[in-house]
């Protein structure tokens, strides 16, 4: 009975750590069609700044602000360098914004070295909860995510920007034509998806590796959740989780790791091939 | 989804195949002898690239200082090995072909070896220095790693004793070294009067470990043997000890070394242990006085001594050993005399036989972020590799 809720409480994480991470990348794909390949490299950003933080002996709490600020910076640039000249042009985009994810992890690999690195944890120990001992900072990071995913589900179905944003994607001229900046609307769009990532970043420091090429890890399982949920809706992202992370978990449980990972690409590949579009599509 | 990771991983192989040759230059007449180091400078354990280019460029230097070898000065030209054994086999050729290179020491992975002893096949000396799963017999070949017999041979019996470790579960990653690894460890543990209760191995992408911690807790094992490696290490022992599972099972590693404790984090490496031939704090004079000409040489901020890095200083020492004995450089030569050498580096004394070195085996403890040794095992030897 134990292991069953070891099971559920360990299905519940990975089903809201990987709906955390995947939320930007499907934002930033769903609603702009950038394919944005630096996305775990923004994750990353987000983890190296909960690590300068901790090294500079401040708060943690204090590497929420620091990476929404370097994330937004960043993301501001890099889409009016790049990502604005590249609009509805996908296929570029996958290959630019790859190039800007080299880019990331040689600056990281330059300045913090090539190295792992380890950031403590915020709320050590394991709490006892239905009847298991079990990590607290997941426990935590369970309050935090759901709290973040209902205030934003909220958030884009009431708010006028949320309005805005619906119909610069369902039809980008009508929306400029009745004066809708649709220019800095795409803008704030993509800058919102990076920084979601690097709160994630920040989020799961104390939890994972953290060294240059960690972000390769995101994008990668990002995909798959994509693949499986359809682009474009808050309920595909968080049943593309529930379908990869509940797949390799309960696989891997009865089986083991390697036969968890080998359903996981047997299931994006059947996806790819008879339902390309996912499970919830827009179109 | 399979093609965008062909895209991926061929555009990340095309970025990284710019770090080629790096020839380093000492300035010397009369012929200097040309030694090729083979290291990763590139993919996964391009981590390890830094320290080792130190150590062989510290050795070559102490080396050169003292009348070089055979009255001639050691000219090292390092070439990246991080990549496929293809690559290496090309950046190998390149050097003993086209640049005359004399002698070849490597420290990178077991799939390489195998494409390299098969490109050498004996005619030029070829020093293997990291830990791996033994077996290599290979004419011309020397390896100087910690084989799993050396590694675990003492220790296992050691953590049964002293620590009461007799329920094993052990986790690696899925290729040989850690199946090799596990062999033989299983035989250690039996005759220690232990029993293995779980048997796992991962695929390098898992970064994941709930389901194997909870496999784990659920068998009541109250010892994991760990050979998983590098990221995939960190992951599974920040998982475990946040897990709370620190408490009631120590951590054996044969691969945990300084950067992989450094990504573990203090808080995460309680009752941990990792059994090596060398840690970048053993106190006797010999790994002293190493350290400090190290940190002279590359500074403080240099990166973390560990013994894959280490051992490619080890590797240049052999190297002299060898060829003095010889007298040349010629591969049957040496080959004809390498069983007895020894010479004394930071491990301690190493003496060859059957082309493996038996030496000092140290097993520490993971105290915060740093190794403390906590016993020594003298002398073990390789076991049987040429059988």
């Amino acid at each position: 009975m134990e292991i069953v809720t070891v099971y559920g409480l360990n299905l519940l994480y990975t089903v809201a750590t990987l709906g955390l991470i995947v939320l930007g990348l499907a934002v930033v794909f769903g609603l702009l069609g950038v394919m944005n390949m630096a996305h775990g490299e923004f994750v990353m950003l987000g983890a190296y700044s909960a690590l300068i933080v901790q090294n500079q002996g401040l708060p943690i709490l204090l590497a929420i602000p620091l990476a929404l600020l370097v994330c937004g910076l960043f993301g501001w640039l890099v889409e009016w360098l790049m990502i604005r000249h590249l609009y509805s042009r996908p296929f570029d985009t996958l290959l630019a914004t790859w190039g800007l994810a080299i880019l990331m992890r040689k600056a990281i690999e330059g300045l913090f070295g090539r190295g792992y690195q380890s950031i403590d944890q915020t709320v050590p120990g394991t709490v006892h909860l239905l009847g298991v001992d079990y990590p607290a900072y997941r426990i935590v990071l369970f309050g935090v995510i759901a709290v973040l995913f209902a205030v934003l589900f909220g958030w884009y179905q009431r708010s006028n920007t949320g309005a805005r944003i619906k119909a610069m994607v369902s039809n980008l001229e009508l929306a400029a034509a009745v004066g809708i900046d649709t220019v800095l609307l795409a803008r704030m769009t993509f800058v919102f998806g990076v920084c979601t990532a690097g709160l994630a970043g920040v989020l799961l420091a104390p939890l994972v590796r953290i060294e240059p090429f960690m972000g390769l890890d995101y994008l990668l399982s990002s995909f798959f959740i994509l693949v499986v949920g359809g682009l474009g809706s808050l309920e595909g992202l968080l049943i593309g989780s529930g379908i990869i992370g509940g797949t390799d978990i309960v696989v891997s449980a009865i089986s083991d790791k390697t036969a968890g990972y080998l359903s996981v690409l047997t299931i994006s590949i059947l996806f790819l091939w008879l339902k390309p579009d996912g499970i919830f599509s827009r179109r | 989804m399979n093609r965008r990771e062909f895209v991926k991983t061929s555009l990340l192989g095309a970025a990284l195949a710019g770090v080629a040759v790096a020839p380093l230059r000492t300035a010397i007449a009369a012929e200097p002898l040309k030694v090729g180091v083979l290291i990763p400078l590139s993919g996964p354990a391009g981590l390890f690239g830094p320290s080792s280019q130190n150590c062989a460029m510290l050795a070559a230097k102490e080396i050169n200082a003292n009348g070089g070898v055979l009255g001639r000065q050691i000219e090292l030209q390092f070439a990246d090995v991080g990549g496929p054994p293809a690559d290496a086999t090309r950046a190998a050729l390149k050097l003993w072909k086209g640049e005359k290179t004399e002698a070849f020491i490597g420290m990178h992975d077991s799939a390489v070896r195998g494409a390299l002893t098969n490109l050498f096949k004996g005619q030029v000396p070829y020093i293997y220095t990291p830990v791996y799963e033994g077996g290599e017999c290979s004419t011309g070949t020397y390896v100087l790693g910690e084989t799993p017999n050396q590694q675990l041979e003492p220790v296992i019996p050691w953590m049964a004793s002293e620590k009461g470790a007799d329920k094993w579960y052990l986790i690696g990653n899925d290729y040989n070294w850690p199946r090799d690894t596990n062999a033989a460890a299983k035989g250690y543990i039996s005759s220690s009067g232990g029993s293995v209760v779980g048997e796992e191995y991962l695929p390098f992408t898992a970064d994941n470990f709930d389901s194997n911690l909870a496999k784990i807790k659920d068998t009541g094992a109250n010892a994991v043997l760990i050979t998983l490696v590098g990221g995939a290490s960190v992951g599974f022992n920040r998982a475990f000890a946040s897990f709370g599972l620190s408490a009631g099972a120590l951590r054996l590693g044969t691969l945990i070394e300084e950067n992989t404790l450094m990504g573990i984090g203090a808080e995460n490496s309680a009752n941990l242990y990792s059994s090596a031939g060398y840690f970048g704090n053993i106190e006797s004079p010999a790994a002293k006085a190493f350290a400090d000409a190290y940190k002279a040489e590359f500074g403080a901020d240099a990166a973390l001594l560990n013994a894959l890095g280490e051992s490619c200083y080890e590797g240049v020492k052999l190297l002299k050993a060898l060829a003095d004995k010889t007298g040349s450089l010629d591969a049957a030569a040496m080959d004809a005399a390498a069983d007895g050498v020894s010479y004394d580096g930071p491990r301690g004394k190493a003496t060859m036989s059957a082309r493996h070195v038996s030496r000092d085996i140290f097993l520490a403890e993971a105290n915060g972020n740093q190794f403390k040794v906590i016993k020594t095992f003298e002398n073990v030897g390789a076991g049987n590799n040429c059988g």
